[in-house]
């Protein structure tokens, strides 16, 4: 943990594009657009703060770490993670999907998830599986994969899926459906615990500035 | 050849940190001798069934445990030195006395709490038994500062927080079980969406309540915000006294207080606190009063005290040279 200034950790791509309102709320202007950019530290209109990039799901470990103050993580990755050491304090409704259960079209899901089955769940999500499947009373084998889950069902290596669903477009083109919804997920602003202590005067101003942005853009 | 290897989160203190470290023991002993604290050696393991009461009870998960050889019954290895001393003093020691009880050992975690935090911290801690007063709490509190500062470690933020306060609120809703440990988890992530989806079936003064509860975080303002904004609960006020007279007793520091911090909530009956240093991304020290633990081994009896890791309080030291 860097003693002045703060460090905020975010994932390129949707969530950093969505991130960019609030942090234009906050009066943090980026200096360079990362997704044109190769450097993962980047600076600001402030000097006293710094974005750094990493993968979506690492930003909970930079944080919990003090490698970052603050950081921008889906809910989805907060729960595989535990949220450990981190403060959560705002959902700021970015980068909003659902976590799923689905299935090849025509695969009877009513008739296989009955109590004490047992099924095979390829998934990213191996805590979000786990826990939705055992609060059913269904048995589960579960096979982590990092990407392209779609895949799983139509090759026979696995029965259902569990995996987020923004718009359904990927899941039609593979002929799979959607079969049950498991959670909401949206982004959450995550802070490290001694950092909000420590630098309290730095980061409370960004938290407050996020909320009243967060606030104005669900009421319109 | 990985003969030379060793386990995960476990090392060496070479020199020149092994002297520094050790004078630092000897600077914090000395200190809890000079104020009347009684050096206790509890055993490095013992039965389960005396290590995992009270204070133990979070720490089964923690805990190495194997089977005596002996008796066939299960002993652990301990990760925290505070039930031995309870249990000391709940069994071994004068009744109703107040006692003022030190140790300095090492304890073992089956994993660690974090980054390059050691499976096995060195602990050394004062408990004040037979005390319920404020006052007691404020003892502790500045024996842990004046500690920090004889080994050379500036305290550069005191989080001062009281368990009453959730707990008060938690019984007027009438919550238990499932609920109360997810709107635990919720608080102490300091998850305002979650607190609110929770309590979304309470009377809306408790309702505002439980929300406003990680909002009330800052310097004594606080304080008296609280008395303003929470409901007027008999608990809830005493533990409001209790945290204003830490804040006209503590000189020369600035503490911050913080009603959602509920750490160790499974057996902290009163006042918390954790100190933190610059560069170090979680506390240095922390305390709090437990008054219930006793009960096990005999009696309650009222106790408060704080601890450190010695491994820790090295490294903050040095991160400043």
């Amino acid at each position: 943990m860097s003693n002045s200034g703060i460090t905020l950790a975010l994932s390129k791509g949707r969530i950093f594009e969505e991130t960019l309102p609030l942090l234009a709320a906050a009066g943090i202007t980026p200096t360079e657009n990362p997704e044109s950019s190769r450097k993962l530290i980047i600076g600001t209109n402030r000097a006293d703060v710094r974005l750094i990039i990493v993968r979506a799901s690492d930003v909970p470990t930079y944080v919990q770490y003090g490698a970052a103050d603050l950081g921008i993580a889906g809910k989805d990755v907060l729960n595989e993670h535990g949220g450990n050491g981190l403060y959560q304090p705002l959902d700021l409704q970015i980068a909003r999907c659902r976590m799923m259960v689905a299935v090849r079209e025509g695969y009877d899901y009513a008739g296989m998830v009955k109590q004490g089955a047992r099924i095979r769940v390829a998934t990213k999500y191996v805590n979000a599986a786990r826990d939705h499947f055992s609060s059913k009373g269904v048995h589960i084998d579960l096979i982590k994969l990092y990407g392209s889950m779609e895949l799983a069902p139509l090759v026979g290596l696995s029965d259902v899926i569990v995996d987020l669903v923004s718009t359904g477009g990927t899941l039609k083109a593979n002929g799979l459906v959607a079969v049950e919804h498991i959670s909401d997920i949206s982004s959450r602003l995550v802070v490290n615990q001694a950092a909000l202590k420590l630098k309290r005067n730095l980061i409370q101003p960004v938290i407050d500035a996020f909320a009243s942005a967060v606030a104005a853009g669900s009421t319109r | 050849m990985t003969a030379w290897l060793l386990p995960e989160n476990v090392e060496d203190v070479l020199p020149p940190q092994a002297w520094r470290m050790e004078d630092m023991r000897r600077a914090l002993l000395d200190l809890f001798r000079g104020r009347g604290y009684q050096l206790v050696i509890p055993p490095l393991m013992e039965y389960v069934d005396s290590l995992l009461t009270g204070v133990g009870a979070d720490l089964d998960l923690k805990t190495f445990k194997l089977v005596d050889q002996l008796t066939g019954r299960l002993m652990g290895v301990r990760a925290d030195i505070t039930s031995q001393v309870a249990r000391i003093d709940a069994h071994l020691l004068a009744a109703n006395a107040v006692n003022r009880l030190c140790y300095a050992g090492s304890v073992l975690h089956t994993q660690s709490d974090g980054f390059h935090r050691s499976r096995e911290p060195i602990q050394v801690g004062a408990e004040l038994y037979g005390e319920a007063g404020a006052e007691a709490d404020l003892e502790i509190l500045t024996l842990m500062l004046q500690g920090l500062d004889a080994c050379g470690v500036k305290t550069l933020q005191l989080d001062i927080g009281h368990v009453g306060v959730y707990r008060a609120l938690a019984q007027e809703a009438g919550l238990s079980g499932t609920v109360e440990h997810q709107l635990f988890g919720a608080l102490q992530a300091k998850d305002s969406s979650a607190v609110m989806v929770l309590t979304a079936g309470l009377p809306v003064a408790l309702r505002d309540a439980f929300a406003a509860l990680p909002q009330l975080y800052g310097d004594r303002s606080v304080l008296a915000e609280a008395r303003a904004r929470l409901p007027q609960l008999a608990a809830i006020a005493a533990a409001l006294d209790t945290l204003e007279v830490l804040d006209h007793g503590l000189v020369g520091v600035e503490a911050a207080y913080d009603l959602a911090e509920l750490r160790g909530y499974g057996y902290h009956s009163g006042v918390v606190f954790a100190a933190y240093t610059g560069g170090r991304s979680h506390a240095i020290a922390q305390g709090g009063r437990y008054d219930e633990v006793g009960r096990v081994f005999g009696r309650a009896r009222p106790a408060t005290g704080f601890s450190l890791d010695l491994r820790e309080l090295v490294i903050a030291s040095s991160d400043k040279q």
